[in-house]
């Protein structure tokens, strides 16, 4: 039974930063209907670039280095919308789509290019392990339940207390009538890449802490947070909120039945009988786009 | 002059990829982004039967089936879902095939792959056997650009185009669409089989990293680059993109800098898929330079 | 725009028509009929035929084709392979055929092409076979739209406001087709908001309002119904 606990353990913290994953992506589909691939890449950069400045010569400590890595991550979400998708925004989705798959590409192969191919890690002292009556969780673990309860609930205040937020989901509800009725487009679009682009550089920042720095990285977790968009319903942030959660238990506990390698095989076993049953997920109000 | 043999017999090979996807993509508007997935089930059906000891033509001819088959069991429900959530079942679909490759290890060999995969009878093992490859893969090439101008020439390719156009009006009209759709998608899929089959036997090692979504980024561009909806159009893209890939070989670059190459193309591709769908989303070969039926 | 309780039959008439105010549930009643929308209650008959559950392609190979309340042409393609396209049931659409049976696909292609031509010339459209359908006008797109029911050998078309936005020149030649199309017995059954033109053509009109059928009859008696005057009136009270 233990054994079971610890794995939901486990789970809840790895869907806590799926969560901040697909929040990101459906806040990005609910407002402008589009799933953008290179969502992957913001989570790689962020957690890269915080690399980058934890290292020589900037040699910042991480939990400074994350500010800039953050914000330079934003800076990258916000040109992708500026130069490649604003542009193409009045074509067909699938236009947009495979356009997303080729900056994808290209960012994950800058990449590449700058850091190379091998696993990389923070240099950190070795995690230390709390235990509670016998499970165990180590410090990074609960830093990670930690941020991503932070970002959440700021989130939910933005969303809920302050105007952007409410111009955010007036525009997620019906993308022309808000134009018209005033809400300023480029402002709400301003917020919805700033807001993704934080929160995947967040998310991936903590997952590279717990694990390690590859280039694939984001594409690994691009669908799984893609899962628990689509679990929740595209659109809606609470519903991607407890998709992720649930894949992340869901993909934990697979791992007391089914063989580890295919622990990622639940999101796509997710992903494929949410579209074939229910595209509009347990929550959800929105179906596909043409 | 070995090396330009394997770069088109490459070129070939990815000619058929591309022409299958194209099938799918450019005339029937179905953007199946799992398409790999049957290359390589062509790929490992080929292997497992001719390592198994069944002459390579009837291990082929079981591949296509089977990448046939496949392809009707993935159409008939990631048809239920339409534009780019059928672009995302069929990529999931994909992956899973990728991932049941890497981990069925008493069948595949997981990601160890399987070495050692006989050429046909008639053509010699190694080096040697590349001029009667090239033969071959380009009697392969020629026939299912045969195949395909027949079918997207004919009242069944018209229909498809209607209902890549406007489904409401070809259903006004009689079409069954769901039918025509999984139909373009089987004949996609065998073809993408046959693929598999010929780079199979060709490399002679294939594992599940050669059919990744990087394969299937691969021949979007094709199809994407030399125009969809034409039959020229992916045999072009696919030998600009394979040329381009492996003559960078012939570049004099310093042994400290080859690690930046392949990276480098990557930014290349993703950045001309970028720059295609932003100006010349047709590709280069426009699909309606003439009226034709 | 619901559609509800509304019971209606054609029977033998030549033309019906189907008026009413603006969002009254016209184009949503052809919609059902012609299995576009789903139907939550009830049943429809054609002929012996209970299509209500039928997927839109079975309903128009039973010969009931509609068309389109904007015209829906393909515009890269031909006027005369526009007209080919539409026709259902072709040999060359079934793979096995294409290898098997070349010498049949040629030959029904060749017929099509035939009947096709006949039927532009029907539609004094012949001239334009060869021309890119997105070069026509308006009124030309329409009455293309009516030759490729036509290829589909109907025996009930429905039409979705034909004269909407084209020339009086086009009427007439639409109204002229009209009735030879009625004298080989097919039946018309049109939504139309050009009331001169109703009470010409049509024995029998339909009248909805709100979703709802409110009279059916003469489009003599329409006129002079007081239900039908105030649908219309009130409508334009609201708008005002």
């Amino acid at each position: 039974m233990s054994y079971y606990l610890q794995l939901l353990l486990n789970g809840v913290i790895a869907g806590a930063v799926y969560a901040l994953f697909a929040v990101g992506l459906t806040l990005v589909y609910g407002v402008f209907r589009f799933i953008n691939f290179a969502h992957a890449e913001l989570i790689s950069w962020g957690a890269y670039l915080a690399l980058m400045f934890s290292s020589p010569p900037v040699s910042l400590p991480l939990y400074l280095a994350v500010i800039p890595a953050i914000v330079l991550t934003a800076v990258i979400g916000l040109s992708q919308d500026w130069f490649i998708y604003r542009p193409l925004r009045r074509g067909s989705p699938i236009t947009l789509l495979i356009a997303s798959i080729g900056l994808s590409y290209m960012l994950r192969n800058v990449l590449r290019l700058i850091w190379g191919s091998d696993l990389m890690t923070f240099s950190l002292p070795p995690a230390r392990a709390f235990e509670f009556s016998g499970y165990y969780v180590t410090g990074i673990q609960l830093l990670m339940l930690a941020s991503a309860l932070l970002f959440l609930m700021i989130l939910y205040l933005l969303l809920t207390k302050s105007l952007i937020g409410k111009s955010l989901r007036a525009t997620a509800d019906n993308l022309e009538l808000a134009a018209i009725m005033g809400v300023s487009m480029p402002k709400v679009s301003a917020v919805v890449w700033t807001l993704a682009s934080v929160f995947a550089a967040a998310g991936g920042i903590l997952l590279a802490l717990d694990t390690n720095l590859e280039p694939m990285m984001g594409g690994a977790n691009l669908i799984k947070a893609f899962a628990a968009v689509l679990l929740g319903g595209a659109g809606n942030v609470w519903g991607a909120l407890l998709g992720g959660l649930f894949i992340g238990i869901a993909e934990n506990l697979s791992v007391a039945f089914f063989s580890p390698g295919y622990k990622d095989f639940v999101s796509f076993a997710v992903i494929f009988l949410l579209l074939l049953f229910r595209p509009r997920g347990i929550f959800g109000l929105l179906t596909g786009v043409r | 002059m070995d090396y330009l043999l394997h770069v088109m017999i490459l070129a070939l090979i990815y000619s058929v990829f591309a022409m299958s996807l194209n099938l799918e993509l450019g005339y029937a508007g179905l953007y199946n982004f799992g398409h790999v997935a049957f290359f390589g089930i062509g790929a490992y059906v080929s292997a497992l039967l001719s390592q198994a000891g069944v002459p390579v033509s009837a291990a082929m001819l079981c591949a296509l089936a089977a990448a046939g088959i496949a392809g009707a069991l993935l159409a008939v429900p990631a048809l239920r879902v339409s534009g780019d959530y059928f672009g995302i079942a069929t990529l999931v679909f994909a992956e899973m095939f990728r991932l049941v490759c890497l981990n069925e290890r008493w069948l595949t060999k997981g990601p160890m792959g399987l070495p050692g995969i006989p050429r046909p009878a008639w053509i010699a093992p190694g080096v040697d056997g590349m001029p009667a490859y090239l033969l071959f893969t380009f009697l392969a090439a020629v026939g299912t650009f045969v195949f395909i101008r027949r079918l997207t020439g004919s009242p069944f390719g018209r229909a498809l185009r209607v209902i890549r156009e406007d489904e409401h009006m070809a259903q006004a009209f009689g079409k069954n669409i769901l039918l025509f759709k999984v139909k373009a998608i089987v004949a996609g899929s065998v073809l993408a089989g046959w693929a598999g089959t010929l780079w199979a036997h060709y490399i002679s090692y294939i594992s599940p990293a050669d059919f990744t979504l990087t394969e299937t980024m691969l021949v979007l561009l094709c199809v994407v680059l030399g125009g969809r909806g034409t039959n020229w159009g992916p045999v072009v893209g696919a030998i600009a993109v394979v040329f381009f890939g492996e003559a960078v070989r012939f570049l004099p670059i310093p042994q400290a800098l080859t690690r930046y190459v392949a990276p480098l193309q990557g930014i290349i591709y993703g950045g001309i898929l970028v720059v295609i769908m932003m100006k010349m989303p047709n590709g280069l070969i426009p699909e309606h330079r003439r009226k034709n039926a | 725009m619901a559609v509800h309780g509304v019971s209606l039959e054609i029977g033998d008439t030549g033309v019906t028509g189907l008026v009413g105010p603006n969002g009254s549930g016209k184009s949503t009643l052809f919609h059902l009929i012609t299995g576009f929308y789903r139907l939550d209650q009830g049943a429809i008959f054609f002929g012996r035929h209970s299509i209500g559950r039928l997927p839109p392609h079975a309903i128009s190979r039973l010969g009931l084709i509609r068309s389109f309340q904007h015209t829906r042409p393909l515009p890269f393609m031909t006027v005369l392979d526009n007209l080919i396209a539409a026709a259902p049931g072709q040999t060359g659409e079934l793979i096995w055929a294409l290898f098997l049976k070349p010498a049949r696909v040629r030959r029904e292609e060749n017929d099509l092409r035939e009947k096709a031509r006949g039927i532009l010339r029907l539609l004094d459209l012949l001239p334009l076979a060869d021309e890119l359908a997105g070069r026509l006008s308006y009124g030309q797109q329409k009455l293309m739209e009516l030759g490729r029911i036509l290829m589909a050998g109907p025996r009930l078309i429905l039409l979705d406001e034909p004269t909407a936005g084209i020339n009086p020149t086009l009427i007439r030649r639409l109204v002229d087709v009209i009735h030879r199309l009625c004298e080989q017995g097919i039946q018309i059954f049109l939504i139309e908001h050009n009331m001169p033109l109703v009470a010409k053509l049509c024995q029998q009109v339909f009248v909805m309002d709100s979703g709802e059928l409110i009279f059916s009859g003469t489009p003599k008696q329409a006129r002079e119904e007081p239900r039908v005057i105030e649908a219309y009136l009130g409508r334009e009270n609201h708008a005002a």
